[in-house]
């Protein structure tokens, strides 16, 4: 036992330091920073790490749609949150789980863990790259769900004293916005989010506390939506008017999504106009089908209108919608609904329906949402006169082709009144292509301008983002030391308990009621063989401790002599002494010294040859200490002199500061310098003073 | 200093009697649970009735009657009026489960307690909050945080934790340890040390079999009753425990490839089921999981058929089945009619799994040995035909001429009073006898509006002459004009809503439409009621299926929470004075039984003080890390913060810090030491009394020891022994480092 029963205080001092590095909060987007995809937020803040998103960029493959995972070690994050199953949010959390050196936590929710592991198998099956080139395979998957935890909307996890939480965040089912409290600062990390409630999702929720930084996204720029009804009406005057006519009409969408959005709206729309009725719809996708029971179990993800609706029959049982496993079963004989994935028309059912279709002027081909640069679809809507068919001939482009964006994520008129009304001071932007979120941030800049505290920032990825935090810490004391407050000026001495970031002092004695932890005494006893009279032992240990008493033991009557209040010494037999004592550093030297002193009378060595210490006099001592303590503040200070009235003067560099031996006062104009002295000062004179015995 | 915490039981106390608490936070009013049991009876809710309009929030912690019975009643009658809080689970079942009850007893009586517009108006005001979901209350209850968590026994249980100033007040009532088919059993962690613990003692002394045990106990009983031909029936609740005997069924069933049929026979059961089937985020790991992983969803009911009226269950096949049907009291509903049926043949087998409630018919049947034959009152609903039908309809027919005299003599007061252009309603529409019958209120408007031609033809004093109506369309003008309302103007969104609203109007969601349309009816009918004695020839058992952990469980996870207070409800006298008495023994020194209406304060005289860590005092402390704690020593002098409304403790600068006594801090068990000492090459062993032998002289003991935590002194004595020799200090060393010194 080698520590001392100073206070931990006195062992590690530093200068006091303004700010101290657990104080900076630090975010780097390894992906989706100024960019589209592969969602990917790295936050550090008081040596607790959180991701957030862990997505791919669809328009790589293999290892270069990764995020930046180069840029971190995965080992230090605690906690991982999934927003929703989209392919640029999840889709490399099987390659981070399984290829990693990741072991946190990962969290989300129920919709989106059930979604995630159809949408990824599908994924694995269907991309086309070489074995080398996989990222992962279904067996990690399938891994990767025992790891994974589920969160609900508004529950509160901890993890390592990370706190967190999520909100409702309207994109697709299931997604969320999550907010992650680290000792008090907040941080909202929206993902993709809508504040519009469409027809199955609530919109996003506006949290109840202000975060100090909102991670928000920033896709559609200061782009402004047209309203639902316009959108919702648009879509189904083409549809109706298209198949009045005896036309077909194509809807190319992501299998999931939205796309359950627009089911949800032609079936409506069917069952409201009889005369629509003998006309099918289609939907062409094996995955979605399967998808469909998660969107029928987890209603209550979904808004209150749904809810309301599932008291009589679940809406996601539709009526007037017919699944189409291939292409093959489907039988083109006239006016029909056909919506098939992908939604950028490049390969598959819909690019071959598309081919099918494109010349008849009386076809439709609705595009539902944000596509891709480079794809077909977004060739499409620029309306040219020819295009080239799969088997690469050209044909004329007769259909009509119409884009009407159904897709959930906030426009400009939504994030500048959410974020007006979070008023976050810090406001960092991610996932949005360059240019559109420069000037996101210009306008929301000259929004916020009136305020003139909010910071908007713009990481690119890997860039990182830095933020001070001065978290004050608070503390409660409870128990027995705090039956009383105490005025200012007064000590408080007792242990300080921290769990997560929560701070507790107690006395020692109440450590067990207010933690799970408990105190311990440690009683030693231990047997010594001495033959010599008892009063010897005695007389040896008076000369060396101011204080000896002796008794008598109550139970056996043979003498007792306690050392320095702390040892005990009992005369056990004529061959044996023992002594016992209360484990503690102090007693424990004592109790050292004792044995040393009786193995040195029984092995009747030369006599210690004891010097009259005890008639020397209190002033010699003082003087001694003096010499002792001039010689080494010397050696520390190097110019220390005496001034007059007997107070020592040193000064370094310039600064001069006095002491005063007497009581420890220093008078310096500089800080440093006289915390330094009177440190040092304090750690001199408990060497050099005789150990006063302890009251308790 | 602490926070003020009083508990006064309203109902269910030192006995079985539904579950009804007052639990005043710093004179906020928490009403917890709001119960009433199977014979409605009004007596039992006085208590409740002197508080209710005092109480500033309900927590309602099951779906049951026993917990949520009186709600609205209490919310109708009583003046209860205060925002309520639950699972979505508990909500939702909660609702199905009284409207259950209503039905049940409607068909059988002229039940007025409450209607089903009350049910639906009570659940209402309910405010639906997650697991673990910190709600944040505000008004009079700024500062109080409510949070949900999970607690088993019925789906979407719960345990309540009420925090404030970070002192928790934890309310506990059947909860189960257990994991289950369908749920997780509580989790003991999430509660530790809070300042107050209300907790019930109904399982203090039951013991319960191993589960395997009594699952295949349950299901020979079953399939030896099928296969001697008879019938089984199952008394259960509507939404509650019946779920996890309907899974164990279908498994079973699954299993054994077994073709007896099996139904679930309540009022509302195929919504019941439909609401469960979306209700796996609420439900046991292993059902998330085969949904996730296999898109499987548990409730997906393959063998078990839901009914909802006792027809269908007539016009099954013949041939030995199990029913499930509700109420699990046999005092009414559907198993109360199928027991009076089936009671008498020897071949059957009434499967109680649950306690009956005090007084019931299923408690008298409980009973050892069971009686031969018990009375019960069958009644019907008949329609009223011949001379009882045309009193009825004069009946009536008085009873709405009074009302529209009434209503058109205060129209026209009213319209005297105010005669605003705002006045447009139509006093023949007027019709407060059929709100809820659509089909009806057509005819009878008709009627009433004959009646007022024909026979009402009294004009009232103030009226000019009789007339059609008309209403002067009154237009206001001012120095522009006719005055234009813009709203008039704005082009309707398209309502999206407008499925919903014509599907969705009323929470109530689909009640089985026969069922209601049945009871709703507002056919004139009435109560046809006969005594009948039964004979009693079936066998009865009874078996523990009520998911509550039993008496050992209980004592042990009070142990583990380790309240600083602690508060005993709802459980039988005998039961309550165990606990009571073993929980003062072991668990803490602070144990309140208190009686109905008695208050108990059990506000902590925990003291504490808030203070500032400076930043200065904090850069010097050096932690040590203990599991999830980390702990330090400081001495430090209070100060003030910059803003001189806080303390602030800053380092000791003036003078050197006052020694201390040193403190170990650690939780030594003998068996890891030993196991320890081992490792590093010692011999050691236990020798007699729990001492530890060290190699050949050292021995160690652990004495006093305080074998409950928190219990008396938690402080732990621990001797070492042994005679001067190196082994001792070796040995003493290894010791310490069990331990951090401060």
């Amino acid at each position: 036992m080698a520590s001392t029963a100073q206070p931990a205080s006195s062992l590690k001092r530093r200068d006091v330091p303004v700010t101290r590095e657990g104080d900076q909060l630090t975010i780097i987007p390894l992906g989706a920073g100024s960019e589209v995809g592969r969602s990917c937020c790295y936050m550090t803040f008081k040596g607790k790490t959180v991701l957030f998103d862990c997505g791919i960029h669809p328009a790589y493959s293999g290892m270069s749609a990764l995020p930046y995972f180069d840029e971190i070690d995965p080992s230090t994050i605690d906690v991982l949150l999934i927003t929703h199953f989209h392919l640029d949010h999840a889709a490399s959390l099987p390659y981070f789980l399984e290829k990693t050196t990741f072991r946190g936590k990962v969290y989300m929710t129920h919709p989106t863990k059930a979604i995630y592991k159809l949408l990824l198998t599908d994924y694995v099956k269907v991309s086309k790259v070489s074995i080398e080139d996989m990222l992962f395979d279904e067996q990690d998957i399938n891994n990767s769900m025992d790891r994974i935890e589920v969160i609900d909307y508004h529950q509160t996890k901890e993890v390592n004293g990370i706190k967190f939480w999520c909100y409702t965040a309207g994109h697709v089912l299931g997604a969320a916005m999550f907010m992650v409290d680290i000792a008090g600062v907040r941080v909202l990390y929206t993902g993709d989010y809508s504040r519009e409630e469409d027809r199955h999702l609530q919109a996003a929720e506006m949290p109840e506390f202000s975060p100090d930084i909102c991670i928000i996204e920033s896709t559609y720029g200061v782009q402004l939506h047209q309203p639902r009804h316009v959108r919702e009406k648009r879509f189904t005057d083409v549809i109706h008017s298209t198949v009045s006519q005896g036309g077909r009409v194509l809807i190319p969408a992501f299998a999931l999504g939205r796309a359950q959005e627009l089911l949800l709206i032609l079936d409506e729309y069917w069952s409201t106009h009889k005369e629509l009725q003998n006309i099918p719809i289609y939907y062409a996708s094996p995955l979605a089908r399967k998808c469909m029971s998660v969107y029928q179990t987890y209603i209550l993800a979904m808004n209150e209108r749904i809810r309301n609706q599932f008291a009589h029959s679940n809406p996601f049982q539709f009526k007037f919608i017919q699944n189409l496993n291939s292409i093959d079963d489907f039988n083109d004989t006239g006016p029909c609904v056909v919506m098939a994935s992908p939604g950028g028309l490049q390969s598959g059912l819909s690019r071959q329906l598309f081919d099918m279709w494109c010349a008849d002027k009386k076809n439709s081909c609705v595009i539902p949402g944000y596509v891709v640069e480079g794809t077909l679809a977004k060739t499409i809507i620029n309306e040219p006169k020819e295009v080239t068919l799969m088997n690469g001939l050209m044909a004329p482009l007769n259909m009509q082709v119409h884009y009407i964006s159904f897709s959930a994520h906030a426009d400009y008129a939504q994030t500048s009144a959410f974020l007006k009304e979070l008023r976050p001071p810090n406001i960092v932007l991610v996932h949005g292509e360059a240019n559109e979120m420069g000037r996101l941030k210009q306008k929301l800049i000259t929004e916020f301008a009136a305020d003139g505290n909010t910071k908007v920032l713009t990481p690119k990825n890997c860039q990182s983002v830095e933020m001070m935090f001065n978290s004050e810490k608070m503390a409660k004391t409870i128990g027995k030391l705090a039956e009383k407050t105490p005025e200012v000026g007064e000590t408080v001495s007792g242990i300080l308990v921290k769990k997560g970031f929560t701070y507790q002092i107690m006395a020692p004695e109440d450590l067990h009621v207010f933690s799970q932890l408990s105190t311990a005494n440690i009683t030693q006893r231990i047997t010594i063989p001495f033959s010599g009279a008892f009063g010897v032992i005695k007389h040896r240990l008076e000369q060396i401790y101011e204080s000896v008493e002796s008794g008598t033991d109550e139970d056996s009557g043979v003498p007792t002599l306690l050392v320095h209040k702390l040892v005990t010494v009992k005369q056990d037999s004529e061959k044996h002494i023992s002594m016992h004592w209360a484990a503690d550093p102090v007693s424990d030297m004592v109790s050292d010294s004792v044995v040393a002193l009786v193995l040195n009378i029984s092995r009747e060595l030369p006599k210690v040859v004891i010097e009259s210490e005890a008639s020397k006099t209190e002033e010699e001592n003082e003087k001694r200490a003096e010499k002792v303590v001039y010689a080494l503040l010397v050696s520390m200070f190097g110019d220390v002199k005496r001034d007059e009235n007997g107070k020592l003067v040193i000064s370094v560099d310039g600064n001069v500061a006095k002491l005063d031996k007497q009581n420890g006062d220093v008078e310096s104009e500089h800080e440093g310098l006289k915390e330094k002295v009177r440190t040092a000062f304090r750690r001199i004179q408990t060497a050099v003073k005789p150990i006063p015995p302890f009251a308790s | 200093m602490g926070t003020s915490v009083q508990v006064t039981p309203l109902c269910g106390v030192y006995n079985e009697n539904p579950l009804s608490y007052l639990v005043s936070i710093d004179n906020f009013n928490f009403l917890v649970d709001c119960g009433w049991n199977d014979h409605f009876d009004p007596s039992l809710l006085e208590p409740l009735s002197r508080v209710a309009s005092k109480i500033d929030a309900v927590l309602l912690s099951y779906p049951d009657t026993l917990h949520l019975g009186a709600l609205p009643y209490a919310m109708n009658h009583l003046g209860l009026s205060a925002p309520i809080y639950s699972t979505e689970p508990v909500f939702r079942l909660g609702l199905l489960t009284m409207y259950d009850q209503y039905l049940s007893r409607k068909a059988v009586s002229d039940f007025d307690l409450f209607t089903l517009d009350d049910v639906d108006s009570a659940f209402l005001s309910i405010t639906r909050l997650t697991y673990s979901q910190n709600h944040h209350l505000s008004g009079k209850g700024e500062g109080i945080v409510i949070a949900p968590h999970v607690a088993g026994h019925l789906l979407g249980g719960t345990v309540w934790k009420i925090t404030k100033d970070g002192e928790d007040v934890i309310y506990a009532v059947d909860f189960n340890h257990r994991k289950e088919r369908h749920l997780n059993g509580i989790v003991a962690e999430s509660f530790v040390r809070p300042a107050v613990l209300i907790t019930e003692a109904y399982n203090a002394l039951s013991n319960q079999p191993p589960r395997q045990k009594r699952d295949r106990e349950f299901l020979d009983g079953i399939v030896r009753t099928l296969e001697g031909g008879g019938n089984v029936l199952l008394p259960v609740d509507t939404a509650g425990r019946a779920l996890e005997l309907i899974l164990i069924l279908e498994e079973f069933w699954a299993q054994r490839n077994l073709g007896y049929d099996i139904f679930f026979l309540t009022y509302v059961a195929s919504s019941t089921i439909d609401y469960v089937k979306s209700f796996l985020e609420w439900m046991g790991d292993s059902i998330a999981k085969s949904f996730e992983t296999s898109r499987n969803n548990a409730f997906q009911l393959k063998r078990v058929k839901l009914l909802i009226n006792k027809m269908d269950l007539d016009n099954a096949p013949i041939g030995p089945k199990v029913v499930l049907a509700s109420m699990a009291s046999l005092e009414a509903g559907f198993s109360h009619d199928i027991f009076v049926e089936w009671a008498s043949d020897v071949r059957n087998l009434v499967l109680f799994t649950e306690r009956g409630q005090f007084g019931t018919l299923a408690r008298m049947l409980q009973a050892d040995p069971p009686p031969k034959a018990v009375k019960v009152t069958m009644s019907k609903r008949v329609p009223l035909v011949g001379d009882e039908l045309v009193a009825y309809e004069e009946e009536q027919k008085r009873l709405k001429k009074e009302e529209e005299l009434k209503a058109s003599l205060l129209k026209q007061e009213e319209s005297r009073a105010s005669h605003g252009p705002d006045n447009t309603n139509d006093p023949m529409v007027i019709d407060t006898t059929n709100s809820h019958a659509p089909p009806d209120v057509a005819g009878s408007r008709g009627g009433g509006y004959r009646d007022i031609l024909i026979d009402g033809f009294v004009p009232p004093s103030t009226s000019v002459a009789p007339m059609f109506p008309f209403y002067e369309n009154n237009t206001e003008w001012d120095d522009f004009g006719e005055v234009v309302n813009p709203d008039d103007y704005v082009i309707k969104e398209e309502d999206m809503n407008q499925t919903a609203l014509h599907v969705g109007g009323d929470i109530d969601g689909k009640l089985d439409e026969a069922a209601a349309s049945f009871i709703l009816d507002t056919k004139p009918s009435k109560v046809v009621s006969n005594e009948l004695t039964v004979q009693v020839k079936c066998s009865l058992i009874y078996m523990d299926f009520e998911g509550r952990s039993d008496g050992r469980s209980i004592k042990s996870i009070i142990a583990r929470v380790a309240p600083l207070k602690l508060v005993l409800v709802h459980g039988s006298a005998e039961a309550t004075e165990h606990l009571k008495q073993h929980c003062l023994n072991h668990v803490c020194a602070h144990v309140y039984a208190p009686q109905i209406e008695e208050t108990v304060d059990v506000t902590s005289d925990l003291c504490a003080y808030k203070v500032q860590l400076s930043e200065q005092l904090m850069s010097n402390v050096l932690f040590k890390k203990l599991g999830e704690y980390e702990v330090a020593w400081i001495d430090a002098v209070a100060g003030k913060t910059e803003n001189h409304d806080m303390l602030t403790l800053l380092p000791t600068v003036s003078k050197p810090p006052p020694p201390h006594k040193s403190v170990l801090v650690g939780d030594l068990k003998m068996a890891d030491l030993k196991q320890f000492l081992a490792s590093k090459g010692v011999q050691v062993e236990f020798a007699g009394g729990g001492a530890l032998r060290c190699g050949e002289y050292v021995t160690l003991r652990k004495v006093g020891v305080a074998s409950q935590k928190g219990g008396g002194s938690g402080i732990q004595q621990i001797v070492i022994e042994g005679p001067l020799c190196e082994d001792y200090y070796k040995i003493r060393e290894y010791l310490y480092s069990q331990f951090y010194l401060l």
